[in-house]
């Protein structure tokens, strides 16, 4: 290097050989350099969420974690415990490390799974874009829209299940698109094997295993006609749909119907229903509503001009004649989150509420809004990468925004958390039975259906709760309670509570005293002079 | 241009006939003429109570002291206009005069920009006109707001990157910048991408063979010593203002009420009750008064199809300027870069903003720094037009629309609700409340216009319809005539180049 001053002018001359070595480094370390800084910015996220006790925010992350729990500790244990609810893979990760009390009440036996793979969409997006001929700006420009946003960084520390299925999701995209390209089969078995985690992660998944075996379709058909087609698409689905396969199975097996978690009582479909009889489903059959109101949680997720780009991104691609059309066409995986949560609000199988909007003035399940991030993180780096012209103004006024984004602490999945309807405040309930339940001897006869998150409150261990997985504790808890109940927590009058409505017309309940009211739940307690009859132990 | 005969005084200021009928109907305005005033008549950055009262219900109240909650700038620059217009007994017109003239230059400044940047002279002159009549910059070019005067400095600073490759370009860049922040504080922002533009411009680099130079121009560098003078001059104020340099205008106790030993009265505040107090006062300020992503999806509905304020509704002519921005980016990639960069922190910032519709308001004149970088661009795309009489045609019905509905504005008022207080100032004045500008021609029908001019000299001759179209129609014909010879002159070099 060399310095030189003369005239008011500064020159430093470099050898470009300097630059060279930075830049090769660069592309050779990318992928260990993106690790190592995701890694930190999950880890900081992590702890700063549990710091200030937004953790664990969300009712059905504490869900989530009993979920896991119960299949290590509780009164009967054992994989049956995953339910079905929620598809399994999420809890049967959680295995490993949610027997630890600290990684259970924490949420890091969740909250990992959702690091990890928050870490590894960021890779995804670069090797994407790597893929489709996008410098090395476009790449790192992509990875820092996804990374930079507070509504994934805050679903990333907390045991939900949304960037789970991203990571899946992104892969068995990402591998699609390199069938497209390449026409190796090899990737196509890699696509099928994530799509299929995708599929037992949410029901997104399934939604991209149809998209994606349509592309596969389109794909063979059009280079080797018919019997290829057939044989690809035996080969894709064989792998692809196994998780659901199974999941039909396992619904079989277990609760003797193989739809059970599509039409059960504790199904999405029987929540809906309740909602719709309640005339708040205002999104079925009314297609421009699911539109707008889809269209809404994406762009509060957002940041609205992410989005913006993103679109802009999207067509820049689609009509890019340097990709070729089936490269061009297999992107069309990345646009199932959009399609899938339009087409379910349309059909009456999921429920979005945006507040000021007319599905209410509350918050629900507006972080579906954030599964489109990936694809829009991938649309906006191919855009910076192909308008050259306009790069830098589109860097300049996506840091100006996200600076603000940050600085107002913009994040509608907590407040989604928070305010909305997937909040109950739960700790006078769970401190009630911390504080009287802890130290004596009896169970606490719960239903984990309606009140999963104040059992993981309460701090108590699993076996102290008789609730509907706990098999023969159960029917004879509901049937005789003052057996085997010293406490029972349940929302009285309401028949959604499975609890009240078996125990309700019990003889035994007489037994029992209302001790607290709360506004989530009703706590009674066994009277003292039955207490000499009552099981404190598991003998079942 | 609005305004009264006469110099008002602190026991007359606050009459109707200044106020609600005359040219101070919103706050911004008496905010910041009330500073001017102290500045002038009292010497002082404080306002007595009587000046207070007259500001009411955007006041500061800072150790003691009623302030002013608006930065500085504009008061400071109206200080000759006023003292002009007191020789002749209109201060206040001649208050109001400094910022007209600063639209005037500013019109200048597009055509010039606009003809450097390769339109036809005669297009540039339509996008001149276009600025300064078709937007909602012309209703805050006759009342007494920083809009004009921070995108003065703008488009000064563009005109000195475009025209000056010197130390000279840089230190008005910097010296304009650093000045900006006294007119507005969000103007530091605004004036970003011509910072960066301005410092990279300073940086050259060059390859060759193994090696590479980057040339650092230290004169340009040293240039931002020019922005010592105006960063003093805003901590001065500051300081006499608040007693600290680094206290800033709006983060001061609000006060909403004067009690009559002439103290403040800080009370919560209470949308209905502040309603019926002053109908101008804004429902969002108070709960919004911070840049927030959250807001952007309804302050981009706002400022760009609602109704009450959107441009697709008040200056449709603008958009003409996407066209030409295309054009443009293909001949000279790195301005369209620093304008469209303009456009969008614009746009961006006033989306987040809390109060997106700027309180009683005319148009979405937060965006009229975008109006001005979207003119020029217009020009581009009228000089490529004018090979089609169709398009030339329509250009015309919608620059002829959004000159009508803007000269509506400026002849009479700005004072128009957002539309969710229209709805709620239905409920208490029973009766129909319109937040569009139907508001405006209503007024002009019933009430008459504020103009300076009219109410001085032509009230007794014509009608304030007559007065209206009288202004309207000439402007209309003139942007005709040059889209005319527009359409008729050969190609110019200058045309050839796009």
């Amino acid at each position: 290097m060399n310095l030189k001053i003369s005239n008011f002018l500064l020159t430093i001359t470099l050898s470009t050989k300097y630059l060279e070595v930075f830049q090769r480094y660069l592309r050779r370390r990318a992928l260990l350099l993106i690790t190592a800084l995701l890694s930190i910015i999950a880890a900081a996220s992590f702890l700063i969420y549990l710091q200030n006790g937004l953790g664990l925010a969300y009712n059905d992350a504490r869900s989530h974690l009993d979920i896991g729990r119960r299949v290590v500790e509780g009164l009967k244990p054992g994989l049956a415990q995953l339910g079905s609810v929620w598809l399994p893979l999420p809890h049967l990760l959680m295995i490993p490390t949610v027997w630890n009390d600290f990684m259970w009440h924490s949420g890091l036996s969740g909250a990992l799974q959702s690091m990890i793979a928050f870490v590894a969409t960021g890779l995804i997006i670069y090797l994407f874009l790597k893929n489709i001929k996008v410098g090395l700006l476009g790449r790192f420009f992509a990875v820092l829209i996804f990374t930079s946003n507070l509504n994934i960084l805050y679903l990333q520390s907390t045991a939900m299940t949304e960037l789970l299925i991203l990571a899946a999701m992104m892969a068995g995209a990402y591998y699609l698109m390199l069938w497209h390209k390449d026409d190796n089969l090899l990737y196509l078995i890699k696509s099928a094997f994530f799509i299929m985690l995708s599929t037992v992660t949410r029901y997104d998944g399934w939604f991209l295993l149809f998209i994606a075996t349509i592309l596969v379709v389109v794909n063979v058909w059009r280079k080797q006609g018919y019997k290829a087609t057939e044989g690809t698409v035996i080969l894709f689905t064989a792998l692809g749909a196994l998780g659901i396969v199974l999941w039909f199975l396992w619904n079989l097996l277990i609760f003797n119907d193989p739809l059970y978690f599509a039409f059960g009582p504790f199904s999405a479909h029987a929540q809906q229903s309740q909602i719709y009889e309640a005339g708040d489903l205002l999104t079925k059959g009314n297609l421009p509503l699911s539109i707008k109101i889809y269209t809404y949680a994406l762009i509060y997720n957002s940041y609205a001009f992410n989005a913006l780009f993103g679109l802009f991104g999207a067509l820049l691609l689609w009509s890019d004649r340097k990709l070729k059309p089936a490269v061009r066409l297999s992107t069309l995986a990345l646009v199932t989150p959009l399609l899938f949560n339009v087409l379910a609000l349309y059909l009456g199988h999921s429920v979005l509420f945006i507040q000021g909007q007319i599905t209410g003035n509350t918050w629900f399940n507006v972080r579906y809004g954030m599964m489109f991030m990936p694809a829009i993180a991938i649309f906006s780096g191919f855009l910076v990468d192909r308008i050259k012209n306009l790069r830098w103004v589109i860097i300049g006024l996506f840091s100006l925004f996200t600076f603000f984004a940050f600085a107002s602490s913009d994040a509608v999945t907590i407040d989604d958390a928070l305010v909305g309807s997937s909040q109950k405040n739960v700790t006078e309930v769970s401190g009630w039975l911390n504080e009287n339940a802890a130290d004596e001897e009896g169970f606490v006869l719960i239903s984990a259906a309606s009140h999963d998150a104040v059992i993981f409150s309460s701090g108590l261990p699993m076996k102290r709760f008789i609730h509907e997985g706990t098999g023969e504790y159960w029917e004879s808890a509901t049937t005789a309670p003052d057996r085997w109940a010293r406490w029972i927590v349940m929302r009285t009058h309401d028949t959604n509570d499975l609890t009240f409505k078996l125990v309700s017309n019990s003889p035994g309940f007489e037994k029992f005293e209302l001790v607290d009211h709360y506004p989530f739940a009703d706590i009674y307690q066994l009277k003292p002079e039955y207490l000499s009859r009552l099981h404190t132990e598991p003998v079942l | 241009m609005r305004g009264n005969y006469g110099n008002p005084e602190e026991n007359t200021i606050s009459e109707p006939g200044w106020t609600e009928y005359g040219p101070f109907e919103l706050s911004p305005e008496r905010s910041r003429f009330g500073l001017t005033y102290s500045l002038v008549e009292n010497g002082s950055f404080h306002f007595s109570v009587p000046v207070a009262r007259f500001i009411l219900p955007d006041l500061g109240f800072h150790n003691g002291h009623y302030v002013s909650l608006f930065a500085p700038g504009v008061s400071f620059l109206t200080i000759p206009g006023y003292l002009v217009g007191k020789a002749v007994s209109i201060s206040q017109v001649g208050a109001y005069a400094t910022i007209a003239l600063f639209a005037l230059i500013n019109a200048l400044l597009v055509k010039a920009l606009a003809e450097k940047l390769g339109a036809h002279p005669k297009a540039a002159f339509i996008a001149s006109i276009m600025f300064l009549f078709a937007t909602p910059g012309f209703a805050y070019a006759v009342s007494l707001y920083q809009h004009q005067i921070s995108v003065f400095y703008i488009l000064l600073s563009l005109y000195a990157i475009v025209n000056w490759h010197s130390f000279w370009s840089a230190a008005t860049v910097w010296f304009l910048s650093a000045a900006s922040i006294s007119i507005d504080y969000p103007n530091f922002f605004m004036m970003l991408p011509l910072m960066i533009f301005t410092l990279l411009r300073l940086i050259r680099v060059k390859a060759i063979e193994k090696n590479m130079t980057i040339n650092l121009n230290l004169k340009g560098i040293l240039a931002m010593v020019t922005m010592l003078i105006p960063i003093a001059f805003f901590l001065w104020s500051n300081f006499r203002s608040f007693g600290n340099p680094f206290q800033l205008a709006g983060t001061v106790q609000d006060v909403r009420e004067i009690d009559e030993k002439g103290l403040p009265v800080v009370e919560k505040f209470d949308a209905a009750s502040t309603l019926s107090i002053s109908q101008e006062t804004r429902i969002e300020k108070s709960t919004f008064v911070f840049f927030k992503t959250r807001n952007i999806l309804r302050g981009l509905a706002v400022h760009l199809i609602s109704p009450d304020r959107g441009v697709i509704f008040y200056t449709p002519v603008v958009l003409f300027g996407i066209f030409g921005a295309a054009i443009l980016n293909k001949k000279r990639p790195k301005i369209t870069a620093l304008l469209l960069s303009i456009i969008g922190i614009n746009l961006i910032l006033y989306s987040m903003w809390g109060d997106p519709w700027g309180g009683w308001a005319f148009g979405s004149r937060y965006l009229i720094p975008s109006y001005a970088m979207l003119s020029i661009f217009s020009a581009t795309a009228v000089s490529r037009m004018r090979q089609s009489k169709i398009l030339l045609a329509i250009f015309f019905f919608i620059l002829s629309y959004s000159i009508a509905v803007n000269a509506l504005g400026a002849i009479t008022t700005n004072s128009l609700p957002p539309k969710e207080e229209a709805i709620i100032l239905e409920q208490t004045s029973k009766k129909e409340e319109k937040y569009t500008f139907v508001r405006n021609w209503d007024y002009l029908n019933t009430q008459g216009s504020k103009s300076f001019v009219f109410n001085q000299f032509a009230k007794g001759l014509l009608g304030a319809r007559e007065y209206y179209f009288l202004i309207t129609l000439p402007i209309i014909a003139s942007a005709g005539i040059s889209l005319v010879s527009l359409k008729l002159a050969g190609k110019s070099q200058i045309t050839k180049k796009i």
